[in-house]
């Protein structure tokens, strides 16, 4: 799905988060958004997915306005595993809902999935609680992509972990966004595992988009606000 | 002019609430009519919350009948009317006491953890999770609450009567003198169905005020634990205050 963003506005309580963005999301390829914490990115993806509404502007997806939001998943950035839930009621979470298959069938499905994402069985019938940070991003992503969706929306995916889990991370996000043909759209201010990641990056600061460009011109960037996030200076 | 704005945004902020609550209630009203049933986390509810308040209920309740009854052998013993105190524990109990003791503690223990329980998963972006995995937050959240709270607060009321009855039973016998059976048959010949059921239908509005308060200060918390912690303590004194409002008018209405 081909999704264009233009001139999106938003406000909160008089604070202006998002001052005009504009960015196209290119079809099965990997999008990143990088900006700074608190810039409003998760705003953002929030509202591309349409879990929050913009104050102005327009979003089109397909060149439709309208959407299924069914066709979506989201990886959250704390992961939003319902903690009383089971491992494997979190990942088959809407087909459960649904009734859609026999309970059997599901788990079956389960741990396949949870196979392909290196979580073993034991963890099946364990509780969020019970599980470490890079395990618990690894079972979200795992309840994000059990519905196949046709894109998938990643909120700072390796934030927070540390480099071994967030390279783990990475990996599984190329092998399936690859494999799968998904449209990703990542935010991250993480530059490492965006560029393992990503085909096509934008940088957010201010409310605007600065700059759109691959990975190869990313870093000769003559943006002077991008160049100095990237280097990490002010 | 510091006082007319406070004032004036006292009543702004007032009448958005009633606004947000109002619309509140009418998705709930929604949504109970059209209903999603997911079985398991509606039973696991119904008990948990039947079973966690058993015992609060049950002791404030026999301790207010004790008292109560205590209290009114003061006064009726003045004029030598201690005949009338079977018939004014059960009263009192059926009609006021059960239901508003059970309904204030209900709302600091279940609809607290209700309150907190939401707010939570507001707040670490549960609730947008169920939104991507098309669940519908009313129906999943609300609605069972909803129901659970008003089946289980006429229960948990009767259960409340009768230990409070109880109560006045043991002190009136043991303390004051009172004749066993003649204590026990003035207080079943003398409480009509009408005491109960006023007593039933408070134990009904009380239950629902629970879900809705503690539903919606859960859904629109602040921020952070900050945001969870006040979110559960609005909660709680809001159902409180209205619990104590809505008795009012409703002891009006079957007055
Ligand atoms: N629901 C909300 N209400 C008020 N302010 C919000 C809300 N969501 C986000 N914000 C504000 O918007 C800004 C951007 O937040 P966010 O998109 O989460 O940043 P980040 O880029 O780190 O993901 C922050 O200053 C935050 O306080
Ligand atoms: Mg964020």
């Amino acid at each position: 799905m081909e999704i264009n963003i233009e001139n999106i506005y938003k406000n909160f309580d008089g604070k202006k988060v998002l001052k005009g963005v504009t960015l196209k999301i290119p079809n099965k390829k990997s999008t990143i958004i990088l900006g700074k914490s608190g810039c409003g990115k998760s705003v953002l993806l929030k509202i591309i997915y349409k879990l929050i509404f913009q104050d102005k502007g327009v979003i089109k997806y397909n060149s439709e306005e309208n959407v299924d939001i069914n066709n979506f998943s989201m990886l959250f950035q704390y992961g939003a595993l319902f903690d009383s839930l089971k491992v494997w009621e979190n990942i088959a979470f809407q087909a459960i809902n649904e009734h859609d298959n026999s309970i059997n069938n599901l788990k079956e499905k389960v741990i396949e999935n949870m196979e392909s994402l290196g979580l073993t069985s034991d963890n099946f019938y364990k509780y969020p609680s019970e599980l470490s940070g890079g395990m618990k991003k690894r079972v979200a992503l795992g309840r994000a992509l059990f519905k196949k969706p046709q894109v998938i929306f990643l909120d700072e995916p390796t934030t927070g972990l540390d480099p071994i889990n967030s390279n783990l991370i990475n990996e599984l996000i190329v092998k399936t966004i690859k494999e799968k043909e998904i449209t990703a759209i990542t935010i991250t201010h993480d530059i490492k595992s965006a560029i393992k990641t990503g085909d096509l990056f934008y940088y957010l600061e201010d409310g605007i988009t600065e700059i759109s460009d691959t990975c190869n011109n990313l870093f000769k960037t003559t943006n002077k606000k991008l160049n100095y996030f990237l280097k990490g200076e002010k | 002019m510091l006082l007319f704005e406070l004032i004036g945004n006292f009543f702004i902020e007032a009448v958005r609430s009633i606004g947000k609550i109002s619309y509140f209630m009418f998705l709930i009203f929604k949504y109970l009519f059209f209903p999603r049933f997911y079985i398991n986390s509606n039973f696991n509810y119904l008990i948990k919350i039947l079973l966690s308040s058993i015992p609060i209920v049950a002791l404030t309740a026999i301790f207010s009948g004790m008292v109560l009854t205590l209290q009114s052998y003061t006064g009726f013993s003045r004029f030598s009317a201690e005949t009338a105190i079977p018939k004014i524990v059960v009263l009192t109990l059926t009609r006021e006491l059960g239901p508003v003791l059970a309904g204030l503690m209900v709302a600091g223990r279940v609809g607290a953890s209700i309150a907190a329980e939401i707010a939570t998963m507001r707040v670490t972006e549960q609730i947008d999770a169920l939104k991507t995995l098309n669940t519908n937050f009313y129906n999943y959240l609300v609605t069972p609450r909803v129901i659970a709270l008003v089946i289980i607060m006429p229960l948990l009321v009767t259960f409340a009567d009768i230990i409070g009855v109880y109560g006045g039973y043991l002190i009136s016998t043991l303390r004051l003198g009172f004749n066993e059976t003649i204590y026990i048959s003035n207080t079943i010949n003398f409480i009509s169905f009408e005491d109960y059921f006023s007593g039933m239908v408070k134990s009904i509005v009380f239950g629902f005020i629970i879900a809705i308060m503690s539903c919606y200060h859960g859904l629109y918390t602040g921020k952070g634990s900050f945001g969870v912690g006040s979110a559960t303590t609005n909660a709680v004194v809001s159902s409180s205050v209205l619990i104590l409002v809505f008795n009012y008018i409703l002891t009006e209405v079957f007055f």
